[in-house]
């Protein structure tokens, strides 16, 4: 069976996806994002915004319902975008075992 | 708190944006900011991180105002806004403030100021086209000459820069083929 494909993810898109495994508002995002990746992803705030309102016009992420009493926005990921998720890893697998395979043959 | 104004024209937002950060390194923060006049108040040396955008709409527009909300909740206060321009602060020691950190992005808003300052540009020849006109036919005299000398140096200087951000966009797209 062909596995499913879809383009590359950014990796903006990607640690957003990521993130948003619990429900976090814009803030809380940078903030992971930063912290997961040792301080290598600063998530620019516009950047950040942009790739808030893609991922909902998407529908691989959504506004989380409720009011909790705080007029920031928090946001989840959704079904699809977990899907997505799935296929990008799956392709990252692909390029990591072909790069260890060849680039880094009999350095292991 | 002291405060001092500053006059000064830009049309480069990134010199002004140095510039800002050189003045808030001294603890001369922008506070306050309309038509060319800066007003930056005496406060701690190096607390704030200034930057410059240029939103797809004016500031009061619904798109703008819920950007400029979100970036409030983020920590990053908007000092001043000016026609579709905007100026921001956050506080250095909440760490690193870019508002762009991908190649999509950047070239996204450089290309909002190079199609403006463009338009400008468009508008400024056809006006100056037209002074040209009436010079042959009236000639210089002691109130034109200075003006049109000015708005030719005004055109030149916008037309250098539409075509410096345009090969910014133009490096910036080259580059996107072999990084993200």
């Amino acid at each position: 069976m062909i596995p499913e494909t879809q383009g590359p993810l950014t990796e903006t898109v990607f640690y957003v996806l990521l993130a948003l495994h619990a429900p976090l508002h814009g803030y809380g995002v940078m903030q992971f994002v930063d912290e997961i990746s040792g301080g290598r992803v600063n998530l620019g705030a516009g950047t950040l915004y942009g790739a808030l309102n893609t991922l909902v016009e998407k529908g691989w992420i959504e506004p989380v319902e409720g009011d909790t009493g705080d007029r920031k926005k928090e946001y989840v990921i959704t079904d699809a975008g977990r899907r997505s998720v799935g296929v990008e890893l799956n392709r990252l697998e692909e390029l990591l075992r072909n790069g260890n395979r060849i680039a880094r043959k009999g350095q292991q | 708190m002291s405060t001092r104004t500053v006059h000064k024209l830009y049309w480069d937002f990134e010199k002004e944006e140095r510039w800002l950060n050189e003045m808030a390194a001294r603890g001369l923060n922008l506070v306050r900011y309309r038509w060319g006049t800066y007003t930056l108040e005496q406060g701690t040396p190096g607390e704030w991180t200034y930057r410059i955008e240029l939103l797809p709409e004016v500031a009061r527009h619904p798109d703008s105002v819920k950007y400029l909300d979100f970036m409030a909740d983020a920590g990053v206060e908007t000092i001043a806004t000016y026609l579709r321009w905007v100026y921001f602060r956050k506080r250095a020691a909440e760490g690193p403030f870019e508002l762009y950190s991908d190649t999509d992005s950047r070239i996204a808003h450089y290309t909002r100021v190079m199609t403006m300052y463009g338009a400008l540009t468009a508008a400024l020849t056809a006006s100056t086209a037209s002074g040209l006109h009436s010079v042959t036919s009236n000639g210089l005299n002691f109130f034109s000459a200075p003006l049109f000398a000015v708005q030719i140096a005004i055109l030149v200087a916008f037309a250098t820069y539409t075509l410096r951000v345009a090969l910014r966009v133009r490096s910036l797209k080259t580059q996107k083929q072999l990084f993200e």
